[in-house]
């Protein structure tokens, strides 16, 4: 499904050089559960926004389903983020003004089609936040606001989901609801690359990658 | 969701900033709109204060001796109406002057008393500038006369009057000025023509000259020189206290709307970029997962282009009123003379309603293309 070879990414800091991701080369098969581990510093936020297409790449290339990632026009990149790959920060990134719903259907790719509203209400029940479904964000606890996410990650039905560090902010009883919800995505078919400082997603994971400044130490 | 319920449902949650955008952007639409609205009451006011002051340049036949003209305030040589008509075609906005009339005064007695009696021709005004034409109309029938004229024949307005041969009727409440007017008879041209047995001639055009304080070149110079090229017949006299006074007050007009209206509207472009630049500030997580999510620039531009075209149209109504209220409230004790003039303007709100979206879009457009050439990884990537 994605094939990185050699991927490289260098920042300017400070004046100098820095390498977040070395010659990075792996592949990851569709239907795989990917947990992607490394201390601070280590890539792990850089190969994850380099995989969704958020974030080119300083050399190597980056193949999705087939197709040069960042040989597409970034319109089409566009496109194919919004139907193929859904993204969890832990920071949750949500849209502070709108309510639960607003924040799901925030997702659909134009306005939102009857299907799209019935599909976020079925999520937001499925993630068992229906009942607050006209709140917004601010009003919810932390393990909510990661569960609005999902559902918001979940609605255009994608192939992919990249998952940032989605528990780090939560306690490990959210931890595992998120984790929960994550592989029953992947039990249906789904592809998840989860980047993870602890072990709550070890039992799903099948297969665990290891970042060491920037360089892939394990497969 | 549709965009604008996006732009409304943001609005509605940093109220502060769009509060403040609005204040601006209002603020200069009431200082335009009100500016506008005060500069038209004071071209009405200027007209009419220097109509009231009398024409400014005199075209006397060329054989009238100078001192003979100022000791009894008109020539006693006539020419013929056709000057008139000659000077008349040749108005045009490339000329510097105006207003012309036609006028033929002489010294009469009317029962034992000596009096001026004029006669004054409808005034020719250049074409296309829509300027309404100076001095009054005489009707048909009418004399307007002076006050000391009513006062020794005992008449007031609406009364028969009887001058050579012919009865009038007196139109003016005759006001006294201080000046000859108030033993004058004004007339018709061909009526004082008639009564004078002088038909067909004048002995005077009156006109208003367009020049302001020229301040290298005499303007004096430049009237005799465009005049004389048409008329080699008359001799041209410029009264050049009323002249420099009309022109100061028109300068003065002109610098003040040259310093106050680029000055509001710079100022209001900046408050409203440098608001817009917070907003993005603010928003650079939502534009980062509208990245992520995979919405467009041109999604992200509308976001911020639509919030300033919302807060301009909501500004540019709320300043018209508070704009043209300002103006109907203070304006009558500022512009006494036209304050019956003084009214709201549906053109200027319409204007306004359609530029201020605009203007807001165009100060908003920067911080716009920042919002969508930010790079969506760097603060999605911030704990």
């Amino acid at each position: 499904m994605i094939r990185c070879d050699d991927v490289t990414k260098t920042f300017r800091k400070n004046g100098a050089e820095v390498v977040s991701l070395d010659r990075f080369t792996a592949e990851i098969a569709e239907g795989e559960f990917v947990a992607v581990r490394g201390p601070s510093g280590s890539g792990k936020t850089t190969l994850l926004l380099t995989l969704g297409g958020m974030q080119r790449p300083s050399a190597g290339a980056v193949q999705f389903g087939g197709r040069d990632l960042y040989g597409l026009p970034s319109a089409e990149r566009a496109r194919l983020r919004s139907g193929e790959i859904g993204f969890v920060f832990q920071m949750f990134h949500l849209v502070p003004y709108l309510d639960l719903l607003g924040n799901v259907l925030l997702a659909a790719p134009g306005r939102p089609s009857d299907a799209e509203r019935e599909r976020a209400a079925g999520l937001l029940d499925e993630l068992g936040l229906a009942k607050r479904a006209s709140h917004r964000p601010g009003e919810l606890s932390a393990g909510e606001r990661q569960r609005l996410a999902v559902a918001r990650a979940l609605l255009n039905r994608p192939k992919l989901i990249l998952a940032d560090e989605p528990t780090g902010n939560l306690d490990p009883e959210n931890a595992a609801e998120v984790i929960r919800h994550l592989a029953a995505f992947h039990r249906d078919g789904g592809t998840v690359v989860l980047v993870t400082h602890g072990t709550a997603a070890d039992e799903h994971a099948g297969r665990i990658v290891r970042l060491e400044q920037g360089r892939l130490v394990a497969d | 969701m549709t965009i604008w319920a996006h732009i409304l449902r943001e609005v509605g949650f940093r109220k502060l900033n769009a509060l403040f955008s609005l204040l601006g952007l209002t603020l200069a639409v009431t200082i335009v709109a009100a500016s506008q609205l005060l500069a038209e009451a004071d071209e009405r006011e200027t007209r009419r204060v220097t109509r009231d002051m009398g024409f400014n340049l005199r075209l006397i036949p060329s054989k009238t001796d100078l001192g003979q003209f100022y000791r009894d305030g008109f020539s006693r040589h006539a020419m013929e109406a056709t000057t008139l008509d000659r000077l008349a075609t040749q108005l045009t906005n490339n000329v510097s002057f105006n207003h012309l009339v036609g006028s033929l005064r002489r010294d009469y007695t009317i029962n034992g008393q000596d009096i001026l009696l004029a006669g004054l021709s409808k005034t020719f005004v250049a074409p296309g500038q829509g300027k309404k034409p100076m001095g009054f109309q005489i009707k048909e029938g009418t004399i307007h006369i002076g006050s000391e004229i009513a006062r020794s024949q005992e008449l007031k307005k609406g009364d028969a009057m009887h001058v050579g041969v012919r009865s009038f009727t007196v139109a003016n409440d005759p006001i006294e000025t201080g000046t000859p007017d108030d033993i004058t008879i004004f007339a018709r041209l061909d009526d004082a023509q008639s009564i004078l047995g002088l038909s067909g001639k004048i002995n005077e055009i009156e006109a208003i000259d367009c020049l302001c304080l020229t301040a290298d070149e005499d303007p004096l110079a430049i009237l005799r020189k465009e005049i004389g090229g048409i008329l080699p017949e008359v001799q041209v006299v410029h009264q050049r206290t009323l002249a420099d006074a009309r022109a100061k007050q028109r300068q003065t007009r002109e610098k003040v709307n040259a310093v106050v209206l680029p000055s509001v509207l710079v100022a209001g472009a900046v408050w409203v970029a440098l608001l817009a630049v917070l907003n993005v500030r603010d928003r650079r997580q939502e534009i980062g997962i509208l990245r992520a999510l995979g919405k467009g620039g041109g999604r992200i531009a509308g976001l911020f282009l639509g919030k300033a075209v919302l807060l301009g149209f909501v500004a540019a109504a709320l300043g018209v009123a508070l704009g043209t209220w300002v103006v109907l409230e203070f304006g009558p004790s500022l512009f006494p003379v036209t304050k019956k003039a003084i009214q709201a303007s549906s053109t200027l709100a319409w204007q306004l309603l359609v530029a201020t979206p605009v203007f807001a879009a165009f100060a908003s457009f920067i911080p716009a293309m920042l919002a969508v050439s930010h790079d969506p990884a760097e603060t999605l990537r911030e704990d």
